[in-house]
């Protein structure tokens, strides 16, 4: 999937790099739980953290009428927030028989395997994100359990973005792309924090910096990336973990 | 894009969140729906709607941008850019899709409800006719509104179209 040039509103210009920061340990903890979870096989690499507004955000990623195979976690409030890990059909059928066995049946109904071995997915990958955000914030972060959904991305998406709709025109969106070795897979996470949650992010990471001196730009040890604090970038941002 | 109104010339043109589109025949206006609502205005004479794509129900005074975003100022936005092509609003149908609950857990705020119901209330208080709608569930909604027979093709995954 071709990643986009987004264009930034103005509201979380100083959030985007804070966002990024934050986001970039927290991907490195669930790429390697992913790792371990396919035995080496697959890991993740943050792709962007982009600011859209409302109108645009389906189109801009990639995301409108085609049907996806999604794992939905919800952080409950007042911390709130949604991950959402979505595939095309064809990779979700291809991990559910990876990990279960499960011969793929391209169109058919989803069995109850299949959808167990891509929620497991979502719920190793999803806790092991949220945990280390909970551990780099240090506030506790509470996701429900995960949930299936097969349908049209921008369905989804919509719903995911309510609550950042209800205080902005724009949608602070996170995305998190999978390599299989070498190779890009037509995998996503979706990251969607409330701006609750955004404001906390952007509190951590301004109390790291005044502890340990605001000329250290990696207070949280994940892997740099000279690009970082481009104010207001929504440049795609390539690969930047692997492990 | 300022006003929120798209108008141009491909036939097909997508609604996307809070925006909203007037067309006229032979043009049709698309959108996908999750909890959000597709408010849909015609006026059969003039061969002239309207699609807006409506998050949340109400603006409470703030000042919506784009128009489509939320149910209050949808309608009103509709209302006077038909008017403004000579659609009085008693001469108007609304067809309505959408509001569905996409996630299990969707917690205290179920705001695909209450889109609907809001718009529902809005459209009655404005005395324009429902002529049909599809509502609520659990599913997805692809609609494509047809401005040369003001008819509206609901789609959902793995299921039939539906024609309102």
């Amino acid at each position: 999937m071709e990643t986009n040039a987004l264009s930034a509103g103005p509201q979380s210009c100083s959030l985007l790099p804070v966002m990024r920061q934050l986001l970039l340990s927290a991907t490195q903890d669930a790429s390697v739980a992913m790792s371990r979870w396919t035995d080496g096989l697959i890991c993740l690499a943050l792709e962007e953290v982009c600011e859209i507004p409302l109108e645009r955000v389906c189109e801009e990623l990639n995301i409108c009428d085609q049907t996806l195979v999604m794992v939905v976690l919800s952080l409950r409030p007042p911390l709130a927030g949604e991950l959402i890990l979505n595939f095309d059909e064809p990779n979700a059928r291809q991990l559910a028989y990876l990990l279960a066995g499960c011969e793929p049946n391209l169109g058919g109904e989803w069995s109850e395997l299949e959808r167990s071995a891509l929620m497991e997915t979502g719920n190793i990958l999803g806790c092991a994100y949220v945990n280390a955000l909970s551990r780099l914030i240090d506030r506790e972060l509470i996701p429900t359990a995960p949930y299936f959904v097969c349908d049209f991305g921008a369905s989804v998406l919509q719903q995911a973005l309510i609550v950042q709709a209800m205080h902005s025109n724009s949608a602070v969106v996170a995305r998190t792309g999978f390599f299989r070795e070498e190779t890009r897979l037509a995998w996503h996470v979706l990251f969607l924090p409330s701006p609750a949650l955004q404001k906390a992010m952007e509190a951590a990471l301004h109390s790291h910096m005044s502890r340990w001196g605001k000329g250290r730009s990696n207070t949280f040890g994940a892997t740099e990336n000279p690009r970082h604090d481009r104010p207001c970038s929504t440049t795609p941002i390539g690969q930047e973990t692997c492990d | 894009m300022s006003t929120g109104i798209r108008s141009h010339e491909p036939l097909a043109e997508h609604v996307g969140m809070g925006q909203v589109a007037i067309a006229r025949s032979p043009k049709t206006l698309t959108a996908v729906l999750g909890s959000c609502v597709g408010l849909a205005l015609y006026h059969p004479r003039l061969k002239l709607g309207g699609l807006a794509h409506v998050v949340l129900p109400l603006s409470n005074g703030s000042s919506a941008q784009p128009p489509g975003k939320y149910a209050d100022t949808a309608l009103e936005f509709l209302l006077r850019q038909l008017g403004s092509q000579g659609a009085q609003a008693r001469e108007l149908i609304a067809k309505v899709a959408g509001g569905a609950c996409m996630f299990a857990s969707a917690g205290p705020l179920q705001i695909g409800e209450e889109n609907v119901r809001v718009t529902l209330r809005l459209l009655q208080a404005a005395g324009i006719p429902i002529s049909t709608q599809d509502l609520g569930g659990t599913k997805g909604r692809r609609i494509t509104f047809d401005l040369s027979n003001g008819q509206m093709i609901i789609q959902s995954v793995n299921q039939a179209p539906l024609v309102i």
